[in-house]
């Protein structure tokens, strides 16, 4: 029978994924975005300008523009937020100090950034902050991607120290 | 161009007659006589001068006179009782910033105007001076005038050969094509670095109508001999005229890179015709996209050509060579696109998601009470019906709507002329949330169906809104409405509001707090609002809606918020504060602009993108737009009087001995034909960082820091704007010092290239512009509204607005402000420094920034004076504040309103802009706050918060030197 840390744990774990799948969602989505940049620098691109050419990959795919990347992203932003700010509490009234203390700093971030109302992305300003979007969403892949092996490891412990029980 | 240096060193000096540092400086004397044909004349002017007293000298040669060495002050040079004739040859020392011009950039045109202009000076003098008798009622005025008279003896006899040759030998070795065709590849010799000494050598206005300095391209880059082949400076410059081959390079510099882009220079094409490629035989790189341009080289016998941004040879067109027309072979050498660097293609249909649209203007009138009760409704209806045929209109499908907006929408259903008993109908629609259009069909008309209703309709409008009480504006909701009545079509919502938005969508509050002004907190006021502003915006961007602003509020209305919707749809913002058409000159000033907005032929559903040779990427783009994505602007309507920074980033290193970089807008034109407009421009590389440095052009380093300090303000606040503002100039000045200047500074002055020495000046002007200026004055929409400008005038009108012009009118030379024989253009009397000490007590001055006209008359102005300008006996009857001049039948009355008119002819200078300067006339000891409002624009003195100039080198040097 598992017991209510290992049980956290494993939602830590759950949310966690879905938090790390966001994050490389945002990264492809900016990627994409910045792919055209490297790319369009020899034009290669549907538009009005170049009526005729549309390079083979984009050929399969939408057309990209900042208007309905903004939009869609814009949809995860705050539950992607919600959800890591949810998680935390509950490390906070069980008690789980090392585990709420490690989620505090990006909780922080996270609500400054809705308190400064700038956790929305702006497509007037999407392809100036390009880069410091990007940035953002490695580092917090980055993080999630430690947190997820901790609350793993942390999950196992808990299950074998049940176990021993 | 042998021993360039040297040749500096005598001709540079020119432009700091009185510096006492250098008196002796071989160059000085040279330069400062006329040349020999206008001696006699010279000779003429002593003559005639000794007729007068010496007062009436005084008064020329006084401190207005002295342009350059004024500060050091003429303690040595004290001689005032001293023959006069001399003393004014070096008056003028105008004349003399030619003859430095033409030293340092080496244009030849310039050399012989080393000495004429002197020559309308000399003899300009003694007539106004004593003739007319407006002296000074000090009498034994000193004067810095004296010490001229120093220099102007001792040239006389040797000065005059000397000149000759000096100059002879700068004609020759400036050239620029001599020097490119000795050079073999890579032009050996680009721009020659002058560097001069900003402290004891101070800048001189005249030098910022200097042309950048030249572009010295290899011999036989481009296809064709023509001599249009390169970009002229007035659509795209380049803030390095010589490309550093490698990002490091350029980062070493510390210089930006950009181009600074003004595609059109006219509100109409009359007056700036471009060539234009009729055929639709369009050759593009098949890589790159690029257009066919004059550097391209052809192969194969011609059958080929090779892209010159991306190396790619593509075929040649069958249709290139020949007139389909005419039916006969063309001489493909004659073809525009190969002979000029600004052509404009006529597009095929491939060029067009759709048939091109018409000319839409759709009109929100604001008829809440401040509106109607300040006269606005009224006017703005006028102007539109007295304007019904400027706008537009050659293709016959021109439309226009109108919309009035209160609390409430009102509709307005405007039907054809043929319908008998057709009536204007109104329609209100008080729904705000969900705005729906009545009867879609007959809101917006074609104008010329309807022209008998709409003018019906326009004469009638005031009177509807006559006795409206209502204070609120739904303009959200309003513009929800318009924007859903023209999105099919797409078109320009123009918005005359005089009241905050208050209701319905995108409501706005009074967010100003007196106390906030001038510290950190008021950036927020800076910014938007209501994000509704932002969203709609891009929204509109989308469906080909254009958004300009006519805001008139004598209280707070939240520019800041409003100025998003033209910013992202390539519009402008318009704010006219404390309007009232009870003061003509207020009606004037709106009615002569919105005229000439409504004539402009705009562009229509336009992109804008910038190519260039492999290596190069354009990063950051500025001005008002929406960047679609990340290489291409945006527009929905292209206006024609602003302008476009680009910044560029290098890549990789660039091999090639010269980069193209290649601008191409294209869209609709408002008679309904698709169009490209292309601008090729050209420039030499260069691994040596002196090359950078004496390329540089200081007027474009400016444009693009005033975008970047607007962004910064927006985006950080005006502290961190203005403070990056000074570390960018500081982090310049080091790296010159560094790695050009040695490192070793002599008596620890400040060492700056010569085409650089007004970076300093300009970006103190920037600092101290009201968009920017430390203060707690300014309220908030006057400063969203200059940061409006700060980010969108071309760039002439730019640099006067960073550095506004200060003539001297009641000395102004004899020549000034009369027709100039040969061009019949009004001549401008020599620009001033803007420093309180060239304002004499008697003097009578016009301070011009290009938005606002100041008319400076000094607490001394002598009656005469008075009676002939502005027709009043007494000072004291003088009509300060907002006015005209009278027209008087005097010489001077006609003179200086010339100098006025001339002020404000944009035309002259290659730029677009309805801009009708207000003219303020302030006296001296009148309305103090007027007079302070005058003195906020002569950035070089010390103002509540802001720095002297003198005390901002003090500091500047205090940090390079350390």
């Amino acid at each position: 029978m598992m017991s209510g840390e290992a049980w956290l744990y494993l939602l830590a774990v759950l949310i966690n994924a879905v938090n790390l799948f966001l994050q490389v969602f945002f990264t492809i989505m900016y990627s994409d975005l910045e792919w055209y940049v490297s790319f369009n620098f020899y034009g290669l691109k549907k538009d009005l300008e170049n009526p005729t050419f549309v390079p083979v990959r984009r050929r399969f795919l939408d057309y990209i523009n900042p208007i309905d990347l903004c939009n869609r992203l814009n949809t995860y932003i705050i539950p992607e937020a919600a959800v890591h700010g949810v998680l935390t509490f509950l490390f906070l009234i069980n008690g789980y100090w090392i585990a709420l203390l490690l989620n505090l700093p990006l909780l922080a971030f996270n609500v400054k950034k809705i308190v400064d109302n700038a956790h929305l992305l702006d497509a007037t300003e999407i392809f100036r902050k390009l880069n410091v979007h990007k940035k953002e969403s490695f580092i917090k892949l980055g993080f999630h991607l430690v947190m997820f092996f901790f609350y793993l490891y942390s999950m196992i412990v808990a299950l074998i120290r049940d176990e021993s029980h | 161009m042998a021993a360039p240096q040297d040749q500096y060193g005598q001709g540079y000096p020119a432009p700091d007659p009185y510096a006492q540092q250098s008196p002796s400086q071989p160059g000085f004397g040279t330069s400062s006589p006329p040349p020999p044909g206008g001696q006699p004349e010279e000779v003429g002017g002593k003559k005639k001068k000794r007729g007068y007293a010496a007062q009436a000298y005084d008064f020329g040669a006084g401190a207005n006179s002295a342009l350059g060495g004024q500060q050091q002050g003429g303690g040595q040079f004290q001689q005032p009782g001293g023959p006069p004739a001399p003393a004014y040859a070096g008056g003028y020392a105008a004349p003399q910033e030619n003859a430095y011009g033409g030293a340092q950039y080496g244009a030849p045109a310039a050399v012989p105007a080393v000495g004429a202009p002197g020559v309308p000076y000399g003899a300009e003098q003694p007539q106004y001076g004593g003739g007319v008798g407006y002296q000074p009622p000090a009498a034994g005025y000193p004067g810095p005038g004296a010490p001229a008279q120093t220099y102007g003896m001792d040239p006389a006899a040797g000065g005059v050969a000397g000149i000759t040759q000096g100059m002879g030998q700068m004609g020759v070795g400036g050239q620029p094509p001599a020097q490119a065709q000795q050079a073999a590849g890579r032009p050996a010799v680009l721009n020659q670095l002058y560097p001069t000494d900003l402290l004891n050598q101070p800048f001189n206005v005249a030098e910022l109508d200097l042309p950048p300095p030249p572009i010295i391209l290899p011999p036989n880059s481009s296809v064709t001999p023509s001599p249009d082949a390169n970009c002229p400076p007035k659509y795209v410059r380049s803030t390095l005229n010589a490309v550093p081959t490698t990002h490091s390079l350029l980062k070493k510099s510390k210089l930006p890179f950009a181009l600074v882009i003004q595609p059109y220079t006219s509100l109409h094409d009359v007056d700036d015709p471009v060539p234009i490629v009729q055929d639709q035989v369009i050759s593009r790189c098949r890589r790159c996209r690029s257009y066919i341009n004059p550097y391209v080289t052809f192969l194969d016998h011609g059958h080929r050509w090779r892209c010159n941004m991306c190396n790619l040879t593509n075929d040649v067109p069958q249709a290139f060579d020949w007139d389909a027309a005419a039916q006969k072979s063309v001489d493909r050498w004659q073809r525009p696109e190969l002979n000029h660097a600004v052509v404009e293609f006529v597009a095929p249909q491939e060029y067009m998601v759709r048939p091109p649209q018409p000319l839409v203007y759709l009109f929100l009138f604001d008829v809440s009470y401040a509106s109607v009760s300040c006269g606005l409704l009224a006017t703005s209806a006028r102007t539109i019906l007295d304007s019904l045929n400027r706008i537009p209109n050659a293709d016959r499908r021109t439309r226009v709507g109108f919309m009035a907006v209160d609390s409430s929408l009102h509709y307005f259903a405007v039907p054809k002329d043929t319908d008998e008993n057709g009536e204007t109908n109104m329609l209100v629609v008080s729904d705000l949330d969900e705005p729906f259009l009545p009867i879609p069909q007959e809101l917006l008309v074609p104008l010329s169906e309807s022209r008998l209703s709409v003018e019906k309709f326009l004469t009638s409008l005031p009177a509807m809104f006559q006795a409206n009480q209502n204070g609120g504006s739904c303009m959200g909701s309003a513009l929800r409405a318009g924007h859903k009545l023209i999105s099919p079509l797409g078109g320009k919502i123009v918005v005359i509001t005089a009241t905050l938005p208050n209701v319905g969508y995108g409501k706005l509050e009074m967010r100003e707090d007196k106390k906030l002004l001038g510290t950190s907190k008021e950036s927020g006021l800076l910014q938007t609002g209501n994000s509704f502003y932002k969203s709609f915006a891009v929204e509109c961007s989308k469906n080909q809606v254009s958004i300009d602003m006519f805001l008139f509020s004598s209280q707070y209305q939240d520019v800041a918020s409003l100025s998003n919707l033209p910013r992202y749809t390539g519009g402008q913002t318009y704010f006219y504060p404390g309007w009232n058409a009870g003061r003509s000159e207020d009606a004037i000033k709106f009615a002569t602009e919105f005229s000439d907005y409504l004539s402009a032929e705009i562009g229509l559903e336009a992109v804008l993108r910038v190519r260039a040779t492999t290596g190069l990427r354009m990063s950051t783009f500025y001005g008002n737009f929406f960047n679609r994505s990340s290489d291409l602007c945006a527009f929905p309507a292209f206006p024609r009087d602003q302008s476009y920074v680009v910044e560029v980033a290098i890549d990789e290193s660039l091999t090639k001995n010269f980069v193209c970089m290649q601008t191409a807008v294209l869209h609709t034109t408002s008679n309904g034909e698709r169009r490209i407009r292309v601008m090729t421009l050209s420039l030499p590389t260069t691994t040596n960082l002196a090359d950078v440095y004496a390329s540089a052009d200081q007027c474009a380093i400016t444009t693009f820091f005033s975008h970047k300090a607007v962004e910064r303000a927006l985006s950080g606040g005006l502290e961190p704007a203005r403070e990056a503002l000074q570390s960018k100039l500081i982090e310049l000045l080091q790296t010159f010092k560094k790695e050009l200047a040695g490192g070793n500074m002599g008596s620890g002055g400040l060492q700056f290239p010569a085409n650089l020495r007004g970076l300093p000046v300009l970006f103190l002007g920037l600092i101290k512009n009201v968009g920017l200026r430390k203060s707690a004055q300014i309220p908030s929409d006057l400063r969203s509204a200059a940061l409006c400008q700060l980010s969108t005038l071309p760039m002439p009108l730019m640099m006067q607005y960073i550095y506004p012009r200060l003539y001297s009118l009641h000395d102004m030379p004899d020549n000034a402000g009369i027709p100039d024989p040969e061009t019949s253009q009004i001549v401008l009397p020599p620009p001033h420094n803007l420093s309180s000490e060239r304002l004499v007590p008697y003097g009578l001055y016009l301070i011009d920034d290009g938005q606002t006209q100041f008319l400076w008359v000094g607490r001394d102005a002598v009656p005469q004076l008075l009676a002939d300008v502005f027709d009043v006996a007494d000072r004291t009857k003088l009509k300060v504040g907002k006015s005209s001049l009278p027209e008087l039948d005097n010489d001077f009355n006609e003179r200086v309103r010339a100098v006025i008119a001339k002020s404000r002819d944009y035309r002259s200078r290659g730029v677009g802009s309805i801009i009708v300067p207000h003219l303020y006339i302030i006296r001296e000891d009148g309305d103090p706050s007027l007079k302070l409002w005058a003195q906020t624009l002569l950035v070089e003195d010390r103002a509540d918060q802001g720095m002297s100039f003198q005390q901002f080198m003090g500091t500047l040097r205090e940090k390079v030197v350390q």
